[in-house]
């Protein structure tokens, strides 16, 4: 039998994922925004629909991974 | 107990608390800002200060008075296309009548001409005046120029946007 992942290992890998998504998010955004100053508004459409899924995981992971927290409980968690 | 402290009964050991999951949402939050922020720029019809205009569409011609008017190291400001758009318009030393939009590409202040070059007083960026390349300080993108024409009769006209430099070598 396989020994169980301790949970906080797949909570620990959310909480980075969300983080590295906001990073992306942020380069993104600086680039576009580079892109649009430059006349460029073709990529828009695109940089939308990729932005929009990153924030569609980034909330996915937030609200609905259980277990989030391994130490004191949040607010709003059993 | 201060009447602030029975208004708001929170310990202060909660306030400096922060879960994972409050901290994930919050990250969550951020990054639908930018998407927020993103689809405002792919929704917005009217082009950003110092962005060109959208391609395809006829720009009108601005007057911008007798071509002469200028000598050299001498410039004036004018708007384009609308009140908000302020331009610049100067003669270089050797003779050139140039026009730029005024937005710095650093940070949006309004750029100047000091006789020589195009300089930004925020944060001492300069551009040259030839085709408003950045040469030194923060900015790095080159100024927006606008496309210029004398008329027959001797007046000068404001007649759409310069391509970026660099942007035909894209194509």
């Amino acid at each position: 039998m396989r020994p169980k992942a301790p949970r906080t290992a797949m909570t620990s890998f959310a909480l980075g994922m969300g983080l590295l998504i906001l990073v992306i998010q942020v380069y993104l955004f600086e680039t576009v925004l580079g892109s649009v100053l430059d006349g460029h508004r073709a990529l828009l459409g695109g940089a939308f629909i990729a932005s929009l899924t990153l924030t569609i995981v980034a909330l996915v992971m937030a609200f609905r991974i259980r277990g989030m927290d391994s130490g004191p409980r949040g607010k709003d968690e059993p | 107990m201060a009447k602030w402290r029975k208004a708001f009964p929170v310990d202060l050991a909660d306030e400096s608390f922060i879960s994972r999951r409050e901290f994930a949402r919050f990250l969550g939050l951020v990054s639908a800002g930018f998407t927020a922020g993103i689809g405002y720029l792919w929704l917005r019809k009217k082009p950003l200060d110092g962005a060109p205009g959208p391609k395809g569409i006829p720009e009108s011609a601005v007057d911008l008075g007798p071509a002469d008017a200028l000598k050299p190291g001498q410039s004036r400001l004018f708007t384009y296309r609308d009140k908000d758009d302020r331009c610049i318009l100067l003669r270089t030393a050797e003779g050139e009548l140039k026009a730029y939009r005024q937005t710095c590409t650093h940070l949006g202040c309004a750029v100047r001409f000091n006789g020589g070059q195009l300089e930004c007083p925020c944060h001492n960026g300069f551009f040259e005046c030839g085709h408003g390349f950045p040469v030194q300080g923060p900015p790095t993108r080159p100024l927006s120029g606008i496309a210029l024409n004398v008329r027959p009769d001797g007046t000068l006209w404001a007649v759409g946007d310069l391509p970026k430099p660099g942007e035909g070598k894209e194509a």
